[in-house]
């Protein structure tokens, strides 16, 4: 951090660069959020979906944007789990940095941190901000190399966060050298500013770099030669060190570029290799490899023992890490020959489909071959990707966009990929938007890819399309907070709304052949776990009807009382190859939409023409197959009922569905709204809670609170009362910034005055000085917490459910906070309001 | 047709021993000079050379040369069926798929067969290139033995340092660190005692010792052993087999943290 600062003290250039380009940045950033306003909400829904969004608390997350404090959301694009981390950083500060680089403040450290020694890489990024062009890429490593070494070095300070900052501006400050001459000179004289309907200043700026880009200083290769490895760990390695959208997407469509230009034919592995996969989804073929297997490959490979490899591997928490550090200090006997894109993709396929005897022996044979034939960085990348965590902040949405942008420029005309009039961003945008569209419907690259190289990019959604037997992501719901908030959305708009059954997603695909095929929200192969769907679904069929896909809710069901069982039921079952006969668990289909239909694609078909494909191709047998309840109003008081019914039936609550919506695969579509049981009026209050205790943070959250211990006041006795427990709904910079305020406040032993249960004994006590407002789905009768004890139940306390913190009340003092009446009385209207609740206590 | 008769059936035996947690599969080359081993670690990092000259077997027939790829493991465990006094006889047909071991006892008494499946092992021609080396230490192969264990019990590498005056084995781990030292030595009453070093100029390089102790398995084929080495090229640990050959392991030097730096 200090020999940060100074350098750029004594270095009036690379101030005023970074200036200069964080300015730039900001522009790119805000004009892409104008460009793009639905990217937001698609990728919380991928992100949620990332995360099978069973738990409440996730859905919850969802729901509570306006608290503006959940991970999934608030994370760049690839959801809150795999921030992004460069390999080759944490060498520098032996030892030190290993031990912990912190994922969530330190986002990005770059290639040549901890390999240059400070004081050199000062001197060359001085000499990078000062140079023109060309000498830049190298050098901006260099920069990167000090701020990343530094960040890593102040880990855990509070001046971690500063330092990432500094490593950022100091990034693009050798960055900005090639990209000003391009972005200063545009409105001018290089190209007039054409406005592009819908499409940002960002983009067009960053459509105008496309002109920079040159082959032969990325093609290593000759062409028609197999692309090297080496080339996308770099790529990998570079993006993993960049942390705006626009440059990413540049980042690998150049590299796109330079493979369609010499390989075309490697592509498609270099393809899956960047999203991680070795095969479509549904073909349940994937990598993930267990790290035990890793451990062992990797001490083979190194000649090291697999003690310590494991050691370090704990210490650092990334085996790619442990992989880039023990390769570099261990010669060979002979210089191997280099790895290729295409073969350490076969590669990973054969390791992702070895099973059966002796399988962990041959994939530790197949690891070990790559490991000891990888270099330099290589070996980090190979592990991340084995255990199928790249974490290099690439989201698959960014693949799509970059190939899209890459095959443009690369393969379509001049008049197309020129940027003479400046409208390239234009048709920057439309080819993505085209790509994007195909791979929804069509998520296989394996059809995709050749679509794309065979035919004008344009074109490419007349050449991919849907088909049985290849999922596409179902589309989801988003949330809302009542009835109210659903007439708003929808006024003026036709709608209906359904019962969200609890169960799995099922996606029933009835091929031509006959075969079934069942997919779940991830579109993995469920076949096996339910052969009883499998066996049913062609009896249910209409007459002549032969092919179909359906999306329904595989729902637990009890066929003798003829009612819907909880999800807690339906987790009970099998999850392979489950045999008929042992089946104990019936579940029944709700059908609610269908897809295709005898040769016919839906999914741009409005909903009431697919629903009335859905009642003419299957019918319903009760017990086995049912189509969702479904009522169309738009009445406040019948909404109402609906939802009491819907809870009383068992279900989740209801999905309110615009009549003329078109169905949007992975979408979280403004056009499906839920409407949940837990947002039912009375519980949507929030309340004012005192933090009086709080856990130690374990994982990523280590060093800080994980979470916290919430109290209500009592005024006749002077108490604070327990009464929840809260861990999720902050950001991990929301979390830091928590801990840090509350640090000041801890106290070795809880006052006297108060009240918590004797089981729920938090790590450390603060003196109650700060009031938090957070909102809860529920309210229950606790034997922990005892907020408002005596006042429902003689002895029992009241805690809420799933507390998300709205924000911090900084007007507030611990005597301000929602009293025990208040709690009890919200309680007591709960109970009255609400007739789920018999049922929920019938489970 | 190979056919090959030991009188010292211990020898196959120990030579195996030597090699089996080194290498897991290699082809064995026959051919009228002998019949040989050449094979590298799964991590390339090391590799073994063996040797047993034809003339040095009490019946050697090898009409042409073949390969026979084996699972060392699994002749490990063949093998280890035999008395180390059992006269060993191995054969084997040019095209045939499998080799046969027999164990004849010393008195003719027990006549044993065993048959072990070939398979095929696709591996690289290993060109080893005849290096002059700088440094050149013979000394006992217990000590060399005694060294490799005692060190790996307090760190991982070694750096062995060869000076005129001795040679030079230091390390250092978590707990603390060591260094021994041998010097040179002509007086020993038996000549395989003594320490004899041969230096055009110092040299000191660093090895993973977990390679050096799995080598040192070959201590109890020879009473001496050999380190060869040169700036930056692996050691050669070689331990000759008397009136028969030789076994040989290359390592390849760890890389230090200066040269790293200077060559990234």
């Amino acid at each position: 951090m200090k020999r940060l600062r100074k350098a750029e003290a004594e270095d009036a250039p690379l101030k005023e660069a970074a200036a200069a380009s964080a300015l730039e940045d900001d522009l790119e950033e805000g004009a892409a959020a104008a460009a793009e306003p639905e990217e937001a909400p698609e990728v919380a829904g991928a992100g949620a979906g990332a995360l099978e969004a069973r738990a409440d608390a996730a859905e919850l997350a969802a729901v509570h944007g306006g608290a503006g404090t959940d991970p999934i959301e608030d994370s760049d694009e690839e959801g809150a789990a795999a921030p992004p981390q460069a390999i080759a950083a944490p060498r520098k500060a032996k030892g030190k940095a290993m031990a912990a680089p912190k994922p969530a403040k330190v986002k990005a450290t770059g290639l040549a941190a901890g390999q240059k020694k400070a004081a050199a890489a000062k001197g060359k990024g001085r000499a990078a901000a000062g140079s023109p062009a060309p000498a830049a890429v190298k050098d901006e490593l260099l920069i990167e190399g000090v701020a990343g070494g530094q960040a890593s070095e102040d880990e855990g300070s509070p001046d971690a966060g500063d330092a990432a900052e500094g490593e950022e501006a100091g990034v693009s400050a050798a960055k900005a050298k090639p990209l000003k001459k391009a972005i200063l000179t545009y409105p001018g004289d290089k190209a007039p500013a054409v406005k592009v309907e819908g499409v940002g200043t960002g983009a067009v700026a960053a459509a105008a770099l496309h002109e920079d880009f040159n082959l032969d200083a990325l093609a290593t290769w000759a062409p028609g030669k197999p692309v090297p490895f080496a080339f996308l760990a770099a790529t990998f390695e570079e993006i993993s060190s960049e942390s705006k959208r626009h440059a990413i997407t540049r980042l690998l469509t150049n590299a796109i570029r330079a493979i369609l230009a010499t390989t075309p034919g490697d592509l498609l592995p270099a393809i899956y290799l960047c999203v991680n996969q070795v095969a479509p989804s549904h073909a349940g073929t994937e990598l993930g490899i267990g790290d035990a297997i890793l451990v062992k490959a990797l001490a083979e490979a190194t000649g090291r023992a697999r003690d310590k490899v494991q050691h370090e591997y704990s210490e650092s928490g990334d085996l790619g890490v442990v992989a880039f550090n023990a390769r570099a200090t261990q010669r060979t006997m002979f210089p191997l020959p280099p790895l290729m894109v295409a073969s350490v993709f076969s590669t990973f396929r054969e390791i992702a489909r070895t099973e059966g005897t002796k399988s962990q022996e041959k994939k530790i044979k197949l690891i070990t071959k790559l490991l000891v034939a990888s270099k330099g960085i290589e070996p980090g990348y190979i592990m991340r990707a084995l255990q199928g965590k790249l974490r290099i902040g690439l989201a698959e949405q960014t693949v799509l966009a970059a190939l899209a942008q890459a095959v443009l420029l690369e393969r379509g005309s001049k008049s197309e990929s020129s940027n003479r009039d400046g409208s390239l961003a234009g048709r920057l945008q439309a080819a993505e938007q085209a790509v994007k569209l195909a791979y929804s419907q069509c998520p296989s690259y394996d059809l995709l890819l050749p679509a794309l190289l065979a035919h004008p990019i344009m074109e490419v959604n007349e050449h991919v399309a849907f088909q049985p037997g290849v999922p596409v992501k179902p589309m989801l719901a988003k949330a809302t907070t009542g009835i109210t908030e659903v007439l708003d959305k929808f006024a003026g708009t036709d709608f209906t709304v359904e019962y969200k059954y609890d169960g799995e997603r099922a996606q029933v695909h009835v091929l031509e052949d006959g075969r079934v095929a069942i997919y779940s929200r991830n579109s993995e192969d469920n076949t096996k776990k339910y052969p009883d769907i499998a066996a049913s679904v062609p009896r249910l069929l209409q007459p002549g009807v032969r092919s179909v896909v359906l999306d329904c809710e595989a729902v637990a069901f009890d066929r003798e009382e003829g009612k819907i069982l909880p999800f807690q039921v339906l987790s009970t079952r099998a999850r392979k190859d489950v045999k008929v006969a042992d089946i104990k668990v019936q579940v029944c289909l709700f059908a609610f939409d269908c897809l295709y239909l005898d040769g016919r694609v839906l999914l741009q078909r409005p909903l009431t023409e697919r629903r009335s494909a859905l009642y003419s191709a299957v019918s319903e047998q009760p017990g086995e197959l049912l189509f969702a309840t479904a009522k169309t109003s738009a009445d406040v008081e019948e909404l109402g009922l609906f939802l009491n019914e819907s809870v009383a039936a068992g279900t989740e609550g209801l999905i309110v569905k615009t009549l003329d919506s078109t169905y949007e695969p992975s979408r979280r579509s403004a056009h499906w709204l839920k409407l949940k049981k837990d947002y039912l009026e009375g519980v949507g209050d929030t309340f004012d809670v005192a933090v009086i205790g709080a856990w130690l943070g374990k994982g990523k959250r280590t060093g800080g609170y994980g979470s916290f211990l919430l109290a209500v006041y009592e005024p006749g006795e002077e108490e604070l009362q327990t009464i929840s427990k809260i861990g999720t709904g902050f950001s991990e910079e929301q979390l830091v910034q928590l801990s840090e305020q509350l640090k000041a406040l801890v106290i070795p032993a809880p006052k006297p005055y108060y009240r918590y249960g004797e089981t729920l004994v938090p790590d450390v006590w603060f003196d109650a000085k700060v009031v938090w407002e957070v909102k809860a789905a529920d309210l229950s009768i606790s034997p922990v917490h005892r907020a408002a004890a005596g006042l429902v139940d003689p002895t029992k306390g009241i805690s809420i459910r799933f507390p998300r913190l709205v924000r911090v009340r900084d007007d507030k003092a611990a005597e301000d906070a929602t009293s025990a009446e208040q709690v009890a009385e919200m309680y007591r209207k709960q109970v009255s309001t609400r007739t789920y609740k018999e049922v929920a206590e019938d489970y | 047709m190979f056919e090959a008769r030991l009188t010292q059936g211990g020898l196959l035996k120990k030579l195996l021993d030597a090699v089996k947690d080194l290498v897991t599969d290699g082809n064995f080359d026959c051919s009228t000079t002998g019949f040989g081993l050449q094979a590298m670690d799964t991590s390339h990092v090391s590799l073994v050379s063996m040797m047993l000259r034809s003339d040095g077997f009490d019946h050697y027939r090898c009409d042409r040369n073949i390969s026979m790829g084996m699972n060392l493991a699994n002749m490990a465990k063949m093998l280890k069926c035999a008395n180390d006094k059992d006269i060993v006889t191995m054969k084997a047909e040019d095209q045939g798929d499998t080799i046969t071991f027999m164990f004849e006892s010393e008195n003719q008494e027990r006549i044993s067969d065993f048959e072990l499946k070939l398979m095929d092992i696709d591996s690289e021609q290993l060109g080893i290139p005849d290096t002059e080396y700088t440094a050149t230490v013979r000394m006992p192969s217990s000590e060399f033995q005694r060294i490799c264990k005692d060190l790996a019990s307090i760190g991982d590498t070694v750096l062995i340092s060869v000076t005129k005056d001795g040679v030079k084995f230091s390390t250092s781990g978590d707990i603390g660190s060591a260094n021994i030292t041998i010097r040179q030595s002509t007086s020993a009453d038996k000549p395989e005692d003594n320490t004899l070093i041969d230096m055009q100029e110092p040299v000191a390089l660093t090895f993973a010792l977990r390679y050096l102790n799995s080598f040192a398995k070959a201590t109890p084929l020879s009473p001496t052993v050999t380190l060869s080495m040169s700036k930056e090229l692996p050691v050669v640990v070689e331990y000759r087999i008397s009136d028969i050959g030789h076994i040989s392991f290359y390592l390849a030097p760890k890389i230090e943290d200066e040269e790293m730096d200077d060559n990234e």
